[in-house]
């Protein structure tokens, strides 16, 4: 069914190829499936509610259900609980966030937990009680954005919750319970630490740079926390912790040509401790890769103490991010999301048009054939966009083509991968079903669509 | 339909006769060699294609979908604030739609359907609902391998590309049919593509 056409290099062996759908079908649009960061779960939202998958049995586990009254846009699982804790934020249309804990058996370490997936879904096959839609319970109500939430991300260690709406702001929360989220029955503690609204529209997606060995390297001028945010406005931002409890913005990243639909950090640590790229995606069917330009001295000055200082002063508040590179086009409309995998680098993007892309980066060594470079080349003297430049930090716009490093090529695409439908979200994911005698480590894709289904895809490289 | 907060109290109307059908023949925009028979051998089961598009997924009876049929869809879908149909009021054109047909090698592959809105006053804040309207219409009625795209014509609207924009925006769609006032000016909208 998957007819798999390698396009670009011939040579290439990579193959995608249909390894199961999830049980059972949603029967209506599904928005996304997020992967917990180490247990065999997958939450994926759609209408009202957020149905949590079994990556061990590839069917339904359990169900966030009765806490929303407007679709459910966008989930995130809290990293850094104590074992055998459980908590998903889900963001609404509803314009509130939810935080549910699981309820499940609380003496349960990690181990019994990822038992417990198996035999429940395999002993009751379709007659999913009440019971297991009481296992979720609805501790916290996040409400302060005006209208519809459309995504919600945790930052690596869980301690800061970021928010985003049409209403074009930003919110980040942070669980002040303490460690381990205190007790296990409540929800956090939920202060509002930033509420950022320097975008002109809605703010589609927000996400938190991983914590990766190349985060570290401005440390010495921010907070350790980085979060982007990809608006409607056609850009993307930048945001850090000044040191002081501030969070500024410190970039603004111009270039797509309609809404930018997301953003994805890049989560392979690099070989040269550098600090993380990120992709952006947009409603103009293009993928770009963003860099941070370290200006080695401001670095080192910048590690100096600035007591004294005034704000004002303070030019290291701005980072020059440049767009690297323009991935070969493939979609012919709405990119809606692209991974990066932490394991082998490689992209998979997706979109309206229900073809799945992927992609890798030529090695090092600035060698590519020249059809290549040609195909990654952001396009020469773009227009310095009219209106939305007030801002003191656009990059990208001023900057190209002055790193021309690492190309792009398109390794294999699938066309119809969810038939006729469009496909809303893409995701690299560990393995722990049946099938892989690697389990945890084995790397598989997960795309969600407008059908109500959930795929899993089995990617082979040469 | 209170006449105080009317946008545009005398809209230029087109009587049924003027409305484009079937029975015309197609229109330029539409052209083939085998066209002139199609009015013979298809006009009486446009009913039954329609019938069957509402129920039938993927494909209905194999015939390619063409802009007369789009026509029918949304010409008949009522303006929000006058007591006329879409097509009535002119805003809804046959020879502003265009229909492109999935390829001929991949019948599986996408098609596309673009229609363009012409709103019967420049500064008509109901451009955004009726082209929702249109939209919701054909994403209800046509293969899902359709993809659609309603817009302003060029020119019609003051504020076209943020109308456009919008209407382009699944998510802003989405969000958009859940919120209950909205809803029921649709609702209403839609009464005559049902009667």
């Amino acid at each position: 069914m998957a007819s798999s056409s390698p396009e670009g290099d011939s040579s290439s062996a990579t193959k995608i190829t249909p390894l199961a759908t999830f049980e059972p079908d949603l029967y209506q649009r599904a928005w996304q499936s997020i992967p917990h960061p180490s247990l065999p779960l997958l939450a994926t939202p759609h209408g009202t509610s957020v149905t949590i998958f079994s990556l061990a049995t590839l069917s339904k586990h359990s169900a966030l259900v009765n806490g929303h009254t407007r679709s459910v846009r966008s989930v995130a699982w809290q990293p850094g609980l104590g074992a055998g804790q459980l908590r998903v934020v889900s963001g609404s249309f509803d314009s509130t966030a939810a935080v549910w804990n699981f309820r499940g058996d609380r003496r349960q370490g990690d181990t019994e937990l990822e038992r417990e997936v198996k035999v429940e879904a395999d002993g009751e096959g379709e007659g999913e009680g009440e019971e297991e839609e009481d296992e979720w319970e609805l501790t916290v109500v996040l409400e302060g954005h005006e209208n519809e939430v459309k995504s919600v991300a945790f930052s690596p260690s869980g301690q800061f919750l970021a928010t985003c709406s049409r209403d074009k702001s930003v919110w980040v929360w942070e669980d002040v319970s303490g460690e381990q989220g205190g007790d296990e029955d409540d929800g956090g503690e939920w202060d509002t630490v930033a509420v950022l609204s320097e975008h002109d529209g809605d703010v589609k997606a927000v996400a938190w740079c991983p914590d990766v060995p190349g985060r570290e390297r401005r440390k010495g001028v921010f907070g350790v926390d980085v979060l982007a945010s990809a608006s409607y406005d056609n850009t993307v931002r930048i945001w850090r912790e000044d040191g002081d409890g501030e969070w500024v913005c410190v970039a603004v990243l111009e270039g797509h040509e309609a809404t930018a639909w997301g953003v994805q950090w890049e989560t392979r640590p690099r070989e040269d401790g550098k600090f993380p790229r990120l992709l952006t995606y947009s409603a103009d069917g293009s993928v770009r890769v963003w860099e941070l330009k370290v200006d080695e001295e401001e670095e080192v000055e910048a590690r100096q103490p600035w007591s004294g200082i005034p704000n004002t002063m303070r030019r290291s508040l701005r980072e020059d991010w440049v767009c690297t590179a323009v991935l070969p086009k493939v979609h012919g409309r709405d990119v809606y999301s692209v991974a990066w995998s932490a394991e082998s680098g490689i992209l998979a993007s997706t979109g309206s048009d229900g073809v799945i892309a992927l992609y890798a980066e030529d090695g090092d060594q600035h060698s590519a054939q020249d059809e290549d470079v040609e195909m990654v080349s952001p396009p020469a003297a773009e227009p310095a966009k009219p209106e939305s430049d007030q801002q003191p930090t656009t990059t990208a716009t001023d900057t190209n083509g002055t790193t021309q490093k690492g190309g792009w090529r398109v390794l294999t695409t699938i066309e119809n991968a969810h038939g006729p439908y469009e496909i809303n979200h893409i995701t690299w994911c560990k393995r722990f079903d049946a099938g892989t005698d690697r389990k945890g480590i084995e790397e598989m894709l997960v795309t969600t669509g407008d059908d109500g289904l959930v795929k899993a895809w089995a990617v082979t490289l040469d | 339909m209170a006449s105080a907060d009317i946008q545009n109290a005398n809209p230029t109307i087109l009587s049924v006769s003027q409305l484009p059908t079937r029975l015309e023949g197609r229109i330029s925009a539409n052209k083939g060699a085998h066209c002139e028979y199609d009015n013979v051998v298809f006009r009486d089961r446009d009913w039954l294609k329609d019938l069957m598009k509402e129920h039938a997924g993927d494909d209905s009876a194999g015939e390619p979908l063409d802009e007369q049929e789009v026509y029918d869809l949304i010409s008949v879908i009522s303006d929000p604030e006058h007591p006329h149909t879409l097509g009535e009021l002119n805003v809804v054109r046959l020879p502003d739609i265009h229909v492109t047909p999935p390829p001929r090698n991949n019948p599986k592959g996408l098609g596309n359907v673009q229609v363009e809105l012409t709103p019967t006053i420049n500064h008509c804040s109901l451009a955004t609902v009726i082209g929702l309207a249109v939209r919701v219409r054909l994403e209800q009625t046509l293969p899902p391998n359709y993809r659609i795209d309603v817009r302003m014509k060029d020119g019609s609207h003051a504020q076209d590309d943020q109308v456009n924009k919008q209407l382009g925006d699944k998510e802003r769609v989405a969000a958009a049919l859940e919120n209950d006032s909205l809803k029921g000016v649709l609702d209403n909208m839609m009464k005559p593509c049902f009667a």
